[in-house]
């Protein structure tokens, strides 16, 4: 079986701020950006951005984040000494695993949150990443911040 | 007088001496009574509650059983004689309360008072675990342990096969492997208990006798049956620790709740092409709880995403050396000794000869180990890894 040698960690906050913008944009799928670091055997997750969805075609069943949108807040990821560690999703009354359209666009180092919603609400959060063999393999998703030791002290 | 006689004088001026009597009194009073005769001597019986270390390594070892050196230690030998060298001994090295008990074992004896015969090593033993033994971590008491210890492996193939080897060798009295599956010649590349000529045989029984070639004293249960809700408490009830060494997640997310449940510490390991992890489930610990599998991964991965080691492959080495990291996780649970990997996970990447080591947190909202959860119950779990909604 495809091992995961990373984690993310979400910490609560972050995680309701990301299930409240999934469930405001019900039925639509929604999408956008984690800001966070990268450690030694994962990412800790700071921030939660939301950006548009420029898949006007299929709204419903695709996502493409808008390049704009994506280059703002690398920019203000980086201003703050930090960095996009993954690109989030939503998957509208659909499991939180990636489809075959998921993997061929995604790509390695960066980690994949996909969210299951339906009309009653939150399904499960699950995160994945890229193998060297471009498999996806699922890391855990951890709420503790202590998870993964610090490299460097908190910029801001 | 001789230069003994004199020697002894000296001593009975610097050592106090108290009578049996008074020192089983004080013994339950909380001192320390430490016998130091030979094991041979002691076999024979020894003084209810004692700590048992031999003169020779006395100063060596006696700081685990009178940590405190202000603490009452009274020791007691055959006739009265070695035990008033070895107080003084401990004077030495700073032991302010030491006594010798006057008349030794043999008075303890006449006098009537409590006498326990503990469990020691028969010679074959002592020379077997020699090597254990020379190490005061794991000594007499902890090879006695080892051999009381029961120990459970889900899997008698690529993980499995040296675990069992090593944790035999080492002397884990009861060894149980569970597997319903038969060798395949495909297996020998890895399953290094298995033999060309046992293709075709039952891969516990192919296990069971490789072991008591190794070691005849293992008490070596098999049963060729899979692992299912029905039968898992039946088998897993009395363990000391699991070892997980199986190769699919209906079994995987089984042995988790039924570790859970049980509070039986659950030792993991995976194998995949070139890579492998190594981590302790235990939820039950107490205190420092760790993370079950369900914390990490609350549902199993798609089948479509989780190629097996029979589609993808894996380095016949690899698991070898996977296998002897929860051997190891094994013996340290079993004795108690260092830092397991409770809520630590080591991932090891063969070709480039990396380890990394995760942090993992238990999440105390799990169904299975959260705060305040109540088993959920076993489920349909051939149904629950293979379904695709979620
Ligand atoms: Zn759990």
């Amino acid at each position: 079986m495809v091992l995961s040698r990373t984690v993310l960690v979400l910490p609560p906050k972050l995680r309701a701020e990301l299930e409240e913008i999934v469930r405001g944009g019900y039925p639509l799928e929604t999408c956008g950006v984690l800001v966070g670091e990268q450690r030694e055997g994962g990412a800790v997750v700071t921030g939660v951005v939301s950006a548009r969805n420029i898949d006007t075609e299929h709204p419903a069943d695709r996502y493409e984040v808008d390049p704009g949108d994506f280059m703002a807040a690398d920019l203000a990821a980086r201003a703050v000494g930090r960095e996009l560690v993954a690109i989030w999703h939503s998957h509208p009354d659909h499991p939180a695993r990636p489809s075959e359209t998921d993997r061929a666009a995604a790509w390695s180092g960066w980690s994949y949150v996909i969210a299951s919603v339906g009309a009653a609400g939150i399904g499960t959060l699950r995160s994945w990443r890229l193998t060297d063999e471009a498999h996806f393999v699922e890391e855990p998703l951890l709420d503790q911040d202590a998870a993964l030791p610090a490299v460097r002290g908190d910029p801001r | 007088m001789s230069a003994k006689d004199r020697r002894l004088a000296e001593l009975k001026q610097l050592v106090p001496e108290v009578t049996p009597e008074e020192a089983e009194a004080r013994r339950r009073a909380g001192a320390v009574l430490i016998d130091v005769r030979e094991p041979d001597e002691v076999a024979q019986g020894s003084p209810v509650g004692a700590a048992r270390i031999v003169r020779g390594f006395l100063e060596l070892r006696v700081e685990d059983a009178a940590p405190d050196f202000d603490a009452e230690v009274l020791v007691i030998c055959a006739g009265g004689v070695r035990s008033l060298f070895a107080a003084e001994g401990l004077q030495r090295m700073g032991y302010t309360n030491a006594h010798s008990v006057v008349g030794g074992f043999n008075r303890w004896k006449s006098d009537g008072l409590p006498v326990e015969v503990p469990a020691t090593l028969d010679g074959a033993e002592r020379e077997r675990y020699g090597r254990h033994l020379l190490m005061p971590e794991i000594g007499e008491a902890g090879q006695l342990r080892l051999l009381a210890a029961k120990v459970l492996l889900v899997g008698a193939g690529g993980l499995g096969c040296p675990i069992a080897q090593y944790l035999a060798a080492a002397g884990v009295g009861t060894l149980t492997l569970v597997d319903d599956d038969v060798v395949d010649r495909s297996n020998l590349q890895r399953q290094v208990l298995h033999t060309d000529a046992g293709v075709g045989r039952p891969k516990v029984e192919s296990a069971r006798e490789a072991l008591l070639r190794l070691n005849p004293t293992t008490n070596v249960t098999v049963h060729r049956e899979r692992l299912t809700s029905t039968n898992v408490e039946r088998l897993f009830a009395g363990q000391d620790v699991i070892v997980d060494g199986s190769d699919n997640f209906p079994t995987r997310y089984l042995v988790n709740d039924a570790c859970v449940k049980l509070g039986i510490p659950n030792v993991h390991g995976s194998v995949f092409r070139f890579e492998g992890q190594v981590t302790v489930f235990w939820p039950g610990r107490s205190p420092d709880p760790g993370p079950c599998y369900r914390c990490l991964y609350p549902e199993p991965p798609p089948p479509e995403l989780a190629p097996s080691c029979a589609e993808a492959g894996v380095l016949g080495v690899l698991p070898g050396v996977i296998g002897l990291l929860e051997a190891i996780e094994t013996v340290k649970l079993l004795l108690d000794l260092g830092e397991p990997l409770v809520g630590r996970l080591i991932h090891y990447e063969a070709l480039t000869q990396r380890f990394t080591d995760l942090r993992l947190a238990r999440d105390p909202s799990c169904t299975y180990c959260g705060d305040g959860a109540s088993f959920p119950g076993y489920v349909d779990y051939e149904q629950f890894c293979s379904s695709t909604g979620s």
